[in-house]
């Protein structure tokens, strides 16, 4: 509805912040990511046929692609010469190597046959860890003469160390650690032993020094793609280590949990169309 | 009237917060040797060269260039 002035008159619409087209985009990417959840979980429940269980299968892969290609064509845009450009171009190389990995990992799996942890996937998949956070580390640098970064980098630091700690009583010393030859190979013990550290160390404290880098900056603008990635990197370091801790304590794996990688990198696509928004609203309102 | 340091905090505030608004104030002060307080129109090249050198890791060139035009609109 447009504002009324007190003589009658249509005052003349502010143009939005975000626009259309970021809504637009969004709102399909979540409608996919709720139709993915709710046959995934027929499929886990064993209620669709395995041509149609492989074809969720594929249908969960394929969002990821999907995430890398919208984030990679914003971050293209901003460009590697802007600072602010290679900034999200990291993070889109990420969400890409997320994404490679996940394909990767369907093909042995699902065309091949073949058991794909550990496997040329992981390759892949810790590429993005690198990459998120050497994006955080100049974003973080990027405020560094406008705002307090010593204390968000050391409070970060502090969850990092407490994660770990964390993640080593709950998982490595009485899961991982101790498996025997049968049950994970020394590859697949070095692998198991660096995704849920990695989660800490490269995904949550990041995103909590990030946080309270851009805490600083209130409402404004500017910051709201990185809250959006903030949020993002927290359900991926939330839903990557329960998920290894689910898998080795055998406390059970659920539909649910599928959604959070594919709903981080919707988030961190929808951070980027954010970002684009705003960076263009300047000098609009 | 408003002087120099209240319109660039009102102008770049929605984009950047206040406290960086407030540093990009602060730094050209500090640069010429003045309070913020004390900034005038005659500092608004100075003010826009350090909102520009500040701000440049934080947001496109564009977007920048579009900070610097609102600055000097609320000035007019």
């Amino acid at each position: 509805m447009m504002a009324q002035t007190d003589i009658g008159k249509t005052a003349p619409r502010k143009p939005a912040i975000i626009s259309a087209r970021t809504m637009r985009i969004t709102a399909i990417l979540f409608a996919l990511l709720g139709v993915f959840h709710v046959l995934n979980t027929l499929s886990l429940a064993d209620k669709l046929s395995a041509t149609a269980s492989d074809a969720v299968y594929v249908f969960g892969i394929l969002l990821q692609p999907l995430c890398a290609a919208i984030a990679v064509w914003v971050a293209s845009k901003l460009g590697w010469r802007e600072s602010v450009g290679r900034q999200w171009l990291l993070i889109a190389a990420g969400m890409t190597a997320f994404a490679i990995g996940d394909v990767v990992w369907a093909v042995l799996e699902l065309g091949m046959g073949l058991d794909p942890y550990p496997s040329i996937a992981d390759f892949f998949y810790p590429m993005e860890y690198f990459l998120f956070l050497t994006a955080m580390i100049l974003a973080i640098r990027s405020y560094s003469g406008l705002v307090k970064t010593r204390k968000p980098v050391l409070l970060g630091g502090a969850v990092a160390v407490a994660g770990v700690a964390v993640v080593y009583l709950a998982l490595l010393k009485p899961f991982i650690f101790p498996a025997g030859a049968d049950e994970l190979s020394g590859l697949g013990k070095l692998v198991s032993t660096f995704y849920p550290l990695g989660d800490i160390v490269f995904m949550l404290a990041p995103a909590v020094a990030l946080a309270l880098v851009i805490r600083q900056l209130g409402a404004a603008r500017f910051a709201w793609p990185w809250w959006i990635i903030v949020v993002g990197a927290l359900v991926f370091a939330l839903t990557d280590s329960y998920y290894a801790y689910a898998d080795w304590s055998g406390s059970g794996l659920t539909a649910a949990m599928d959604l959070g990688w594919i709903a981080t990198h919707m988030l961190f696509a929808t951070a980027a169309l954010v970002a684009r928004d705003v960076y263009r609203s300047v000098g609009r309102t | 009237m408003t002087g120099l340091r209240e319109s660039v905090i009102s102008a770049l505030t929605p984009y950047v917060g206040e406290i960086v608004a407030d540093t990009c104030v602060r730094a050209t002060a500090l640069s010429l040797g003045k309070t913020a307080d004390d900034l005038d129109i005659n500092d608004l090249a100075a003010l826009e060269a350090n909102a520009r050198r500040l701000l440049g890791p934080v947001a496109p060139r564009e977007a920048i260039d579009g900070l610097i035009a609102e600055i000097e609109r609320s000035l007019t």
